[in-house]
Parts: structure tokens; sequence; C-alpha cells
């Protein structure tokens, strides 16, 4: 909403401090978006007064002038002290009132004033001419302004050019605010200063035939157009604007038509109300007489607005029609049949209120806002139609001549009443945690147009004015109390009650683990999009069972993020193949989210929360001191081994997955992540193709894990086992086994021979070689520590049970010891 | 006496052997050459069954007396010996300790939830608990609980991402779908009504889901964060206290913050709460857009109806809620100059939080 300050000021009084008025703006909830100041073309030139003439020394028509031009120059102390400036105009007096630029303003032409010598003698400025200043041709001499004229203002103040215009945010709840009125009655209560609205005469002339006889009006559904009324004004001379019409219509922002037009927006922008003006010669049907009928649009109906454009229109739209045809979209906009021309003489004026939802939905599905539209949308108030329409016709009659034919054809259909509200003062008070004076209350509110009823008690009875539909209870009093007393006046508290604990719940706890554990891993936590493709996991070979349907977006931004994911593991994929397509080769990445599955019959999806990794490259690039290791398998493992160790899960078990199971990974780099029997996710290495449709560069390692799994089989701690005090004897034993014992297995056997002494069994070597170990077997070295809990171990007692160890797994696995 | 002469010259010897041995090895041979099993003068005491009876005492002296000094002296060259031999492997060993460290490369959090962390734990230190929702929400949650009328333009298909139905009902606001990715986590704050009892002090955040196309300062997945205090008694003073409380806390104990009146739906009063700007103090800058303020969020006391929907009597009781854009808080504090890079994975950006 764009406000001139001049025209604002005209019904209330502006602040001065033009920073300190948008403040307040701001802060007592009108937005402002922007300030444009007009009228800084004539920066620097201000009125003046010549308080001494004298002939030039060297010249018989220069004439040097001491020029009073207020504060715009001072002396060292500060004080107005007149310039001198050598002017060769002819056509003033000492004492005359005149317009002077001083040095520095540009004139026309970009012609910038200097300080400069003429014959010898400074001079300080400009005295100017109509001309030179582009306001006219005149150059008869200087201007000479009246007597009463002010001295030192800027000349566009002077002449009323200079303006500054706010557009403003009005919130879609005050609809009263997209009009100077409301504007004013606002500013009215924000500095509790009184309102001067303006008032119109109709004159109608008797003689002409009543408006009722010349047309009618039928509204077919109340509830589509609450009042619908019309005017007929005849005998109009379409023609250009007023200087001050089109001044204030192109100040709000539109443009200066013509004298119908700009009156029918003019009254808009003043009061709110949209009107429409149509033709009415185009409208008469064979009984010469206007028909208007307001109804529903035709599913398919075709309509070319005013914008030239074709529209087709829906039942969901009310139109304005003829029983001929359409002629104007109710609420949005009019019809370009039935416009105002150069040649219109009677203009059949139209000013209503439609049904906000629907005019909303139809300019939105149209693509078409219009100021009109705009208002509707937020609700037109329908009381003050017949004024609004009456002050309207009245400026018709003075700005196009035209003749006001008698009466006012009125559809009333449906009325809103003004709503009495209660404001009891001790829960207003109790609910903002401040005490607002009781005058204070009732002035703002009265200010606001509510008729306050005081009868000393703690309950003031309120009336709210229809214009205000957001002033529907009582709550909606205290705001409008609290923002214009002032938001910033009520103390800052913090909540007293003592019945509350902050804590996070243990599964937030364990969340929070997890982050320290993958970081601690040296993974990088990242965010991907919830969206996905619908081939996605087709691409990644990963099949769909068991993620459920992909929910599917009904208007989604595009293609490839037309359904929401069902794994993490695309999204890190893609993040990967970007770091890797812009030189970045180490890439570590986790991501906790969501994850998203639909099943038939079920309203909403199923969420769940995941924990995704993805390695590529190395942890770091080597160094002078450590070498770069490329990732691997067992890397994504460590970040789980670690991870379950800091949530204390018992039985974490890695159980191979075959190409069936898991066709995305590369077979023999793929496991199972479990907790004793349930499973937690899996870990590998993306399949080699599957990391190629990504544009990716393998090797990838991967894992994705459920986090309600984690939350169930994390334990709080871990259980306090005895600081050892007795010496451990570590003791290494290398077997030979077949190709396929696994690291499980081979501990299961050790562990259960080794007897209770046993304490740690530890992976150190794995060994292949076909001459010395053999094809198709490896050996596998394990260190041994044994310790008693009560005494130090002697060498015999550990022999013994070393002895009975390997003898246990040659006859299990058919290992051998190597010696 | 030759055996007397014999030590006497022994000793001397031996002391020059000390004086001349040049590390502690050579030292040890001098030792072991002397006073060892088999060393010379230990030769003495072991023949002294030769020596003549009325001499062994004579000869005993002063084989001990060699063998002292001897001795003192093997000890107090060995410590210079030793002493200059761990200088010499200290200068030895020293490192240009400019050369990198041998330092365990760490993960990073990621910025926006890093932020969202920092906050709840904000709100964890007033007394609040972290509640979460569903992402996918139906319109009753994200909209009409939320006092949102059916034609607002935030529940147009412009606007929100609508979800397909499975369940075979008739959307009961728009054609084809009550069922939505949520644009708020305001949800949220309805459940919590409706199943928590009261008094209700939470924060919830969470992503939220709005139909932009991602550019620099808009992104159609982002982060937000909402509070919901609900209590007998909560007052607009609460609400400001709070906030201003938050504001310092996440952004530092000078910065100011003011309250401007707005509008939502979901509260009344409404406001929007600016931070004066970090760059310029207030003064005005391109940071703030000359305004010396930085919008960081919007709040309000619970609407009436709001809570009377989620069946809270507003006689009784009274609340307050607040939403804040997780993105706009990191941003601010970190200049981040375009959205999607939250979003992008690269490696070089995530790596500096």
């Amino acid at each position: 909403m764009k406000v001139s300050l001049n025209w604002l000021n005209e019904y209330v009084d502006v602040p001065a401090d033009l920073k300190a008025f948008c403040d307040r703006l701001d802060l007592t909830g009108t937005g402002v978006e922007g300030v444009e100041k007009t009228g800084a073309a004539f920066d620097k030139i201000v009125t003046a007064q010549v308080v001494e003439k004298q002939l030039h020394p060297d010249s018989d028509h220069l004439w040097v002038c001491k020029v009073d031009v207020g504060e715009w120059n001072t002396d060292d102390n500060g004080n107005p002290e007149p310039l001198q400036i050598v002017c060769g105009a002819q056509n003033f007096e000492q004492g005359d009132h005149i317009v002077t630029a001083l040095v520095g303003a540009t004139l026309p032409g970009d012609f910038t004033i200097k300080k400069s010598k003429l014959r010898g003698v400074t001079s300080m400025g400009m005295n100017c001419s109509e001309r030179e200043l582009g306001l006219s041709d005149s150059h008869e001499g200087i201007i000479v302004l009246p007597e009463d004229a002010p001295i030192g203002v800027p000349f566009a103040d002077y002449l009323k050019m200079s303006d500054t215009v706010l557009d403003l945010e009005i919130t879609p709840n005050r609809p009263d605010c997209l009009s100077m009125v409301g504007m004013a009655r606002e500013v009215g209560a924000m500095y509790r200063a009184d309102v001067a609205l303006p008032l119109y005469e109709l004159e109608e002339d008797a003689s002409q035939p009543n408006a009722a006889d010349l047309c009618t009006v039928e509204v077919q559904n109340p509830e589509h157009c609450a009042r619908y009324t019309a005017r007929v004004i005849k005998n109009v001379k379409i023609g250009p604007s007023p200087k001050w019409l089109a001044e204030r219509v192109t100040a709000a922002g539109a443009r200066s038509i013509n004298n119908v037009v700009d009156v029918t927006n003019y009254i808009l922008f003043l009061y709110g109300q949209p009107l429409h003006a149509f033709d009415f010669d185009k409208l008469v049907s064979a009984d010469g007489k206007a028909h208007i009928i307001v109804r529903a649009a035709e599913d398919g109906e075709k309509f070319t607005t005013l914008d030239g454009e074709d529209r087709t229109l829906t039942s969901d739209m009310t139109v304005i029609a003829t029983p001929e045809r359409a002629v104007a979209l109710a609420g949005v906009m009019g019809g370009l049949e039935t416009e105002i021309e150069e040649d219109s003489t009677t203009v059949l004026l139209e000013a209503a209120t439609f049904e906000h939802g629907r005019t909303s939905r139809t300019s939105r599905n149209l693509g078409l806002i219009s100021e009109s539209s705009m208002r509707y949308e937020r609700g037109v108030d329908d009381n003050p139609i017949a004024d609004y329409s009456a002050a309207a016709a009245a400026l018709l009659a003075e700005v196009a001549g035209g003749v006001v034919c008698p009466g006012i054809v009125d559809v009333y259909g449906k009325r809103t009443e003004p709503r009495q509200l209660q404001f009891r003062i001790p829960r207003f008070t109790q609910m903002m945690g401040v005490e607002v004076p009781r005058a204070d209350i009732i002035d703002i509110l009265e200010r606001l147009d509510c008729d306050v009823e005081d009868d000393g008690s703690d309950t003031l009875k309120v009336t709210a004015p229809t214009c205000r539909p957001d002033l529907e209870r009582e709550i909606d009093l205290y705001e409008e109390v609290l923002r214009l007393w002032g938001m910033d006046l009520v103390p800052p508290t913090l909540p007293a009650s003592p019945d509350r604990v902050g804590a996070l719940t243990e599964d937030q706890l364990k969340l929070r683990v997890i982050n320290r554990a993958m970081t601690a891993a040296g993974l990088n936590e990242t965010t991907t999009y919830s969206f996905a493709d619908p081939d996605e996991l087709q691409k990644l070979r990963m099949p769909s069972e068991g993620l459920g349907d992909p929910v599917e977006l009904i208007n989604p931004m595009n293609a490839e993020q037309s359904i929401m994911r069902q794994s993490i593991i695309p999204g890190l994929l893609r993040s990967v193949a970007y770091n890797q397509a812009h030189g970045v080769k180490n890439v570590q990445l986790y991501e906790t989210g969501v994850v998203y599955a639909a099943h038939e019959g079920q309203k909403k999806p199923k969420e769940k929360q995941k924990l995704a990794g993805m390695l590529a490259g190395c942890m770091r690039d080597a160094t002078w001191n450590a070498p770069s290791v490329p990732f691997d398998f067992f890397d994504g493992k460590g970040a789980i081994e670690s991870l379950a160790r800091e949530l204390a899960i018992a039985k974490l078990r890695f159980k191979a997955l075959d190409a069936d199971e898991a066709p995305f990974l590369q077979p023999g780099r793929a496991a199972q992540v479990l907790a004793g029997g349930s499973v937690l996710g899996w870990v590998g290495e993306i399949h080699p193709l599957a990391v190629a449709a990504y544009e990716a560069e393998a090797p990838v390692v991967a894992f994705e894990l459920d986090l309600d799994a984690l939350y169930k089989a994390a334990r709080p701690a871990r259980d306090y086992v005895d600081v050892p005090e007795f010496p451990p004897v570590s003791i290494d034993v290398a077997f030979v086994v077949n190709e396929d014992v696994t690291n499980e297995r081979m501990v299961q056997y050790i562990t259960s021979a080794g007897g209770k002494l046993l304490t740690d069994v530890r992976l150190f070597d794995v060994y292949r070689d076909d001459a010395r170990v053999g094809v198709g077997k490896k050996s596998m070295a394990y260190a041994l520590t044994f310790r008693a809990p009560d005494r130090t171990l002697i060498g015999e007692e550990v022999e013994k049970a070393v002895q009975k160890l390997k003898k246990k797994i040659a006859g299990a696995i058919g290992a051998e010891v190597r010696a | 006496m030759a055996i007397i002469d014999e030590l006497a010259a022994l000793q001397e010897q031996t002391l020059a052997a000390i004086e001349a041995a040049s590390d502690t090895s050579a030292l040890d041979a001098v030792r072991v050459g002397v006073v060892g099993k088999s060393g010379t003068l230990t030769g003495y005491l072991r023949n002294m069954g030769q020596v003549q009876k009325e001499q062994r005492a004579a000869v005993g002296k002063a084989v001990n007396e060699a063998r002292k000094v001897v001795e003192e002296a093997l000890e107090a060259r060995k410590a210079m010996l030793a002493a200059a031999e761990l200088e010499a492997s200290i200068n030895a060993s020293a490192v240009d300790v400019t050369l990198p460290g041998r330092a365990q490369q760490l993960g990073t959090r990621h910025l926006i939830n890093r932020t969202c962390e920092e906050i709840c734990d904000v709100f964890l230190g007033l007394g609040y608990t972290v509640a979460t929702g569903p992402e996918v929400e139906t319109d009753y949650y994200n909209f009409t609980a939320l006092n949102a009328p059916a034609d607002h333009p935030s529940r147009s298909m412009q606007d929100t991402f609508y979800v397909v139905d499975r369940s075979g009902d008739e959307a009961a606001v728009r054609g084809e779908s009550d069922v939505l990715l949520r644009t708020q986590t305001s949800g949220v704050q309805v459940h919590c009504m409706e199943d928590q009892e009261l008094p209700i002090y939470i924060v919830a955040p969470g992503k939220v889901f709005r139909r932009d196309v991602a550019d620099p300062s808009h992104l159609p997945q982002f982060t937000q964060i909402e509070g919901l205090v609900v209590d007998k008694g909560i007052t607009f003073g609460d609400l400001k206290g709070t906030l201003d409380y938050f504001c310092k806390a996440v952004f530092g104990p000078d910065r100011k913050t003011r309250f401007r009146a707005h509008y939502f739906p979901f509260t009344e009063p409404s406001a929007e709460v600016d931070v004066s700007c970090g760059v310029c103090h207030g003064e005005g800058c391109r940071m703030c857009k000359g305004t010396g303020w930085l919008e960081i969020l919007g709040c309000g006391m619970v609407d009436p109806n709001v809570l009377e929907m989620s069946g809270i009597d507003p006689e009784v009781y009274s609340g307050f809620a607040f939403g804040v854009g997780v993105e706009r808080v990191a941003c601010l504090k970190y200049n981040v100059p375009d959205l999607r890079l939250l979003l992008q994975g690269d490696m070089r950006f995530l790596r500096q939080f």
C-alpha cells in the first residue's frame, strides 16, 4: 500500500520526523518497506528574499544583491546570513520574495550552480526564472513570489511538489488499512491525534430519470455478494483528470487514465472501496435498460478482461453480467467490452462487496491480482458502500461534468452488524503483564472508531466498527491496545512457574552420543534433500522390499524431487559425486534423518529415523609422518564399532550379506549389522555399478542404520568390571585355516576353548601365502591374554591352557597351529 | 713394600684411565678391569692369602682405600658422562616444532544442526523440553488447529507440498489431499497441547517444507524451531523476557531486541522480533539494510481459539509461542551467502564449522 504523506496529512497531522514516524509504524504493526521522496529535482533550491540590491560597480545592468535564504547560509556563529548574489534580471526590487538556487544545486539541463565571480564580484548562487527551473518557457525575469511567501523553505515544499510516499506492508487482517482513511485512523490512534475525514456532498439532478428506472440489479446468491449498488451518472465528458486528482492516484501507485477511471481509483485508495465504472450504453438491453445480474460463472465460460486477456472461468468465480453476457469478473477486473472510452457519456457506477474467499481463489487461479481483488480478498465493509458511491458520484460530477441521476439501486442481501465485545481490564492487565491506564485503553479504542461504554466497572462494553473485521473477540481488542500503547513499554519477565524441568529424553541423549561418536570417527555431518527421484532406488540397485511405497507429492517442484526419500544413501552418494567432481577426493559424510514409507490404506506415511554414513577416498592425504590409507569396508565397520561402544550396545555382530540380499553392495564386502538378534542395518562398499550410476568414483563405503533400533539396543552405560590387580600373561598363536573360516567363528571357538583364564582375544595378523601357508588357506594370528582375578598366573598354568586350546581348535575347525 | 707401591701405581693408573674414558661403555670396561670380579684390584683381595701375615692388615687397608678412591672416581666420571650423553642425545633428537602434529581428524557437525542444538540448549536451561513430530502432517495439524482460515494463501498448492492420501478419505479443504509436508513445526505444539499434561514448556525443532525454488535466500526444505508455553498466568512480558534472553544467549549479551506488532493466525497479540545488528550495533549498515535491526523470529500469545481447539480453557491458561528460522540465525551468525550450500554436502563448506 503506497501512502502519500501529503495526502495523509490532509486528514491527520503526520509527524515531521520521518524516521521516527516510520519506526513507530513498524513497531505498531505497519511495516515500512520503502520510502520514496518526490520533488528531489529541486534539491538546494529555496525560497528567499532580496534584502539589499545595488548596481554592480562595473556594469550598468547587473545587480549585486544580498539574499536572505534563512538557515541555508549561516555565519560563524550559526546565525542566518544573507548570500551575495550577482543578478542580471530587471524585474525585481529590494524586499521581493524570490527563488534562489544555492551553490551545489543542479538545474534542468544538468547545469550545476558554482561559486563564481562576475566582473570581479563574488556570486554565491543564482536567482531563478521559471524557465531556468524548467517550470515554463517564461524568461521575462526571475520568479517573484507573493509577499507572504516564507523564506528559506525548499522550493519543492513551497510548491507542494515535495512529497514522501511510503510503501507499507499491510498485514492480511487489516483490510481497513488499505485506504487513506484507514491509515489516517491508524495514525490518529498511534499518536492519539484527531482525524478529519473528507466530506462529499452529492447533488442529484432531479430532472434526470431515477437510477432505478435506468437499471435493475439481481444478485443470485447473497453469500457471494452481500451488497451491490448501482448509480447512473449522465453527460460525463471523458478527459484528462485535473492535476490534483492525477497526482493523488499517481502517488498511490496507479496510472492516471482519464477523469472517470481516476475517480474510481481515487475512491478506492481513499476509502478502500473498489468501484467499477461501466459504459452504461454498452450494458443496455433491448428495453433500453441495463439489467445487472450477479451470478456464478459457468464452467468454461469465456471472458475478456480489461487488460485484453481472454480468460476461461469456472463455476467457483462470480461474474457481473447482463442477460446477454458477462461484463465483469466480480471483485477482480472489469471487461474489455464495457469499459469507459473517450466517447462514453453515461456511467453506471458499481459499488459492491464480494465474498473474500471466492475473490481470492479467482484472482489466484487466473493469476490476476488487482487493487480491487487485493481488497476484496481481505474483506470490504458493506455498511458504508452507499456513502462511498455517493462520494464517487459527487466527484464525477465535479471533475467530469456529469449529472447524477437521482437514487441508487441497492441490493443489500447480507448486512454485517457491528460486534459487541467486552474488555475486562483486570484480565487484560493479567495477560499482558503491564498496567495500562484505563483512560488510555478507552482513548485508544475510541480512536479506532470503537464505541466504548464505561460504567466504571472492570469491564468495558465495546462496539467494534464494521470496517474492522479482525476485531471479533476480546483478545483482538487487547492486541489493539497493547500495540498502540506500546509493546516496548511492557517490562520483560520470565515465567514464574515452578513446575518445569528442562531435560532431554533418553533417545535425544542417545542421538547426541551418536553425533559425538560419528564426529569422533572423523565423519562430517551433512543434510541432503528429503525429496527424491522416483528412479533413485533402481539406480542404486537397492531393492524396495521393506521400504514401503514411495510417498508421492501431488505438486512437486520438479520430477527429480517428486517423491520423498526411502533411503538417505542416494543423497549422500550425490554429495560424494559432487565433492569428487569438485576435486575433493576425501569425503567422510554422515546424516541422520527421516525416510518415508507409504502404505495402502494409511493416510500418513511411516517415518523412520535413519543414520547413514559414507566414506570415499581417505581420511586425509598423506603427511610427512602419516601415510594415507584408502577407505575400505573396515573403515565403515570401525565407525559402527566405535558407535556401538559409545552406545554400550551388547552383542554387536556383522553377518555377510550375499549378492541377492544386497545387490547394491559389492558382494564379499557387505554385512548386515546386528545387535544380538535384532537387525540394526547394513554396512558395505557400494556396488561399483551403483557408484557409477551416480557418477561417483568407487570405492565408496557406506552404512545405513535404523536409529530406533540403535536406541533400543543401546544401554545407558556399560557394566563395571573390576580393574585387574594381577599381571596378565600374553601369548601369540597363529592358526592356519581354510579361507571360509571367519574371524567370528575363530573367536567363538577360541573363547570357548580358552577357559575362564582367557580374558582377551585380539586378531593381529592375517597372512596368505600359497607356498608357505597353502592354497586356499590363511594364517590368522591371535594375541591371547590370560589373567586370573585372584593371583599371579604361573607359566605352566598358561602353557597348559594354551595347549588345550590349540588341540580343541584343531579338532573343531581342522586348524593347524603355525610354529 | 712392593705391594703397597704396586697398589699406589695401580690406583694412579686407574684414575688416569677413568679420566680418559670417553663414554659410559669405556668407563664400564675400566670398572670391570679394575674392580670387576676378575679385576686387577679385586685380584689383590683375592690373593690376600699369599701376603705375609704381618703385612696383611696394611695391604688390606691399602687395597680397600684404593678401591674406595677408584669407585668414587668411577661414580663421579659415570655421572658426568651420563649427563653429557643425555645432553648429546637430547640435542640429537630436536625436531622442527613447526612440522604438523599427529592429530586424529575429527568430523564436524552440520551448521544447522549445531545451531539447532545450541538453541535447544538455551531453552533446556530455561526449563523446556524438546518435542518432535512427524514431517508429513495432516491439514488439520498444520493449519486448521492453528487457526489458519480455509482460504489462507499459505494453504494453496503454490505454497504447500501436498502428498497423495492413501487412505481413500475425501479431502476436506483442498480438492486432492489433506496430507501435506508440514510448513511449520507448529503441528508439534498442537499434538503436545492435546496429549501432554499442563503446564507445557517445549521447543520443537525440525525440518519444514515450502514450495520455494532453491536460490541463495530460499530453500524448499529448511529448519524451524518453535516454542510453546502454556501455563497459568503467562504474560506478554514473559514472552518478551524469554525471547530477549534467547537473543542475548545466541547472539551475544550486548545485543538488543525489539518487538514489532504483527499478525499471525495462531497468536494474538502477535509480534516480530528484531535483534540489533551485530555489524553496526544499531547505526544502520548494509547487513541490516540501514535499519539497525535484523528480523529474527515471529511470536505472540497463543490465540484463545488455538487453546480451545486443543481442549485447554483460555480463561484459565494462557501461553506464548514463537518460531525461529534456524537457517536465518545461522546465516546471520556466520554470514553464509547462499543457503544452497547447506544441502550440497560440500566438504569444503561442512568442515568450516
